[in-house]
């Protein structure tokens, strides 16, 4: 078999930087039809079904490298691990969706911290949280980087690993995909600000589509007889019965997936990605109630296309591959596998092991703007210079833009390692940071200001410390024999993940001391849980049922 | 006092069903696999449409339930709703802020 990508990956790759930046310049076109920041940030809440559905919620890049990596390495408990993912579509967009984009419209919101700055009448609100986001979000970029080069590097001509491995030497191949991959994302990024991180996330979530379904209907049929029975058994044979089954299959020996590690990740990902500053911001954008109809609807058949194929396409592949040294592997060699005898079959391969590297693109390219947007709306304009006119604001956003992707090529020069860890620490802390104050802010009337900076506080100092305590466990050598073993992993506290125990302990603080303090403005609150009066009965043609 | 905003009212009880959906569905996933799905002999694996039968009832079914209800949730029980006009000003006009519309800056 060919173990090289060849020129069909690398192929691929430029198509897709080539695309992506074309809709840098047609982003750039659309926005300038608005004001600028309302344009640059939130795309003048144009946002259509389509982009909304395959952008706010569908964490694509570690779909598409970690989740074949777990499936192959652990077995069908990898389902469970999974399993969230069919409320995703209703949770991502019922419970927080349409009141969010109704407030940051009356508010005239363009960020979270905006949005909660306006709604407790509270400066320190809006700074502490876009503090908050602006901390966690820089780390989880700097870490993409990483990702990104790499992938970069591992799509050259002449590279025989195929895998996103932390292992590895840095050679002159990393440095040109870090530049290249640095200049890609932040050019295009920088030329059309928000739109041009939705249309490029758009398009690296079609590009996995397609990509799942050639794999899906190349691979499974390969299998002779009961493809999964017997992909089953072998793996079984191979491994041992917890590939069939709970808490999962660990060469060394590890629950993969206890009970309550499986209940957690029915938090972490509905919570943690409706608890996600980029996904809320998103949310404000959206163009109508109909377009978050509509986003839910798409959502449920497109999470459904991707993970359940995955799953089959994943164990199946024990039966073809069954003995792959790096399991990060599975999708690059699959692919090459899967169409080694097709014409075109190498491009097509090519376009396959694209779709990582879209998907990292897309989402630094979300970071990026969530980050500018803070340190411009929420710092500058709001502490700096108020008064600042349109084109220094212009400047300053792509200043803030390229000072920030500046400096995570400089902390990747030497590459910062426990990638995965970091972008886990990060996601969990910014959702029990962020999701109960959004919350309050947006359905109880009595919340309060220090409820909600307690809210903020607490719930990530609780995550924070079960990530600080695990992390020095470890280095003591003390090993809880849960998930993954990685040398930052968390303490898991009854057998929790963090995000749960923060999640709790931001919403219990935020409702205590709300209780205990002076009651809201109450002329602030009724702007923003009353009917107003230019408000109409009419519902928008759609009526209750 | 005035009525409360009809977009808060179909917003709050639309989150009420959602928190409702995701319960139960994590209490019946997590549930079924673990009694189902764990500790179990490999004789008894038996497979249903491609998945092992704890995957297809403890996941699979429910996930097209789910698929389902978001269809109803999306095409029947979530209302439209006027969102409003945006209050959005710019840095080039009357700054940063929309303080003629906030009542605490009256």
């Amino acid at each position: 078999m060919n173990s090289e990508p060849g020129w069909g990956a690398i192929s691929a790759l430029l198509i897709v930087i080539a695309v992506s930046v074309w809709l840098g310049t047609l982003a750039q076109r659309a926005i300038q039809r608005g004001k600028f920041l309302t344009g640059y940030f939130l795309g003048n809440r144009g946002l259509g079904a389509w982009a909304l559905a395959l952008t706010a919620t569908v964490q694509s890049g570690g779909t598409f490298m970690g989740y074949p990596s777990l499936v192959y390495t652990h077995g069908w408990i990898v389902a469970l691990w999974i399993g969230s993912y069919m409320v995703v579509p209703i949770t991502g967009f019922g419970a927080l969706g349409k009141r969010f984009a109704q407030l940051s419209r009356r508010t005239g919101a363009i960020t979270v911290p905006d949005l909660l700055r306006i709604r407790f009448g509270s400066p320190a609100v809006g700074l502490i949280s876009s503090l908050f986001i602006i901390a966690f979000m820089s780390s989880m970029m700097v870490a993409q980087f990483k990702a990104g080069a790499i992938v970069m590097k591992l799509s050259l001509p002449g590279n025989a690993a195929l895998a996103l491995s932390e292992e590895g030497g840095v050679d002159p191949a990393y440095y040109i995909g870090l530049a290249v991959f640095t200049l890609t994302v932040v050019g295009y990024t920088l030329i059309g600000g928000f739109l041009a991180s939705v249309w490029t996330d758009l398009f690296q979530s079609v590009l996995m589509l397609i990509g799942v379904m050639i794999l899906f209907f190349l691979v499974v049929p390969l299998v002779p007889g009961e493809p999964m029975q017997r992909a089953t058994l072998e793996a079984v044979g191979n491994t041992g019965p917890n590939y069939a089954f709970g808490p999962g299959f660990s060469a060394d020996g590890r629950q993969f997936l206890p009970v309550g590690l499986a209940f957690s990740f029915f938090v972490v990902w509905i919570f943690g990605g409706a608890g996600s500053p980029a996904g809320q911001v998103r949310l404000m954008a959206s163009h109508d109630t109909p377009t978050i109809r509509r986003s839910m609807v798409l959502l449920a058949f497109y999470n459904t296309l991707i993970y359940l194929p995955l799953l089959i396409i994943c164990v199946a592949s024990r039966s073809i591959l069954p003995n792959l040294a790096s399991s990060d592997e599975l999708i690059p060699r699959l692919s090459m596998w899967a169409t080694r005898d097709i014409p075109g079959g190498s491009f097509v391969s090519g376009l396959i092991l694209a779709a990582p590297f879209g998907a990292v693109m897309a989402t630094v390219s979300t970071y990026l703007v969530v980050i500018a947007s803070g340190v411009v709306r929420d710092v500058y304009l709001r502490f700096i210079r108020p008064h600042a006119g349109q084109t220094e604001v212009r400047r300053v956003s792509q200043g803030v833009m390229i000072f920030f992707g500046l400096f995570s090529v400089a902390l990747n020069i030497n590459p910062v390692a426990y990638l995965q860890a970091i972008v886990i620490f990060s996601t969990s802390s910014v959702a029990a940071t962020l999701l109960v104050p959004t919350l309050m802010a947006a359905y109880w009337r009595r919340a309060t200001v220090p409820g909600a900076i307690c809210a903020m506080i607490v719930g990530s100092a609780t995550t924070m410390a079960l990530f600080g305590a695990g992390w020095w466990m470890a280095w003591q050598g003390y090993d809880q024999e849960y998930g993954l073993k990685t040398a930052f992993r968390p303490y898991f506290l009854a057998g929790l993940e963090p995000i749960v125990w923060g999640l709790a302990a931001s919403f219990v603080s935020g409702v205590v001391v709300s209780l205990l303090t002076r009651p809201p403005d109450a002329k602030l609150v009724s702007w923003l849980f009353d009917r107003q009066p230019e408000q109409s009965d009419d519902s928008g043609g759609r009526s209750s049922r | 006092m005035p009525p409360e905003d009809p977009v808060l009212t179909s917003s709050r009880r639309e989150a009420l069903v959602v928190l409702v959906v995701w319960v139960v569905a994590t209490a019946w996933s997590v549930g079924y696999c673990a009694l189902a799905g764990y500790g179990r002999d490999p004789a008894s694996l038996t497979f249903v449409l491609w998945f092992p039968d704890w995957v297809f009832w403890g996941i699979v079914a429910p996930w097209f339930v789910c698929i389902a209800i978001s269809l109803w949730f999306a095409l029947v029980f979530m209302r439209d709703e006027d969102l409003g006009s945006s209050a959005d000003a710019d840095a080039d006009g009357d700054g940063l802020d929309r303080p003629e519309a906030e009542p605490g800056h009256e």
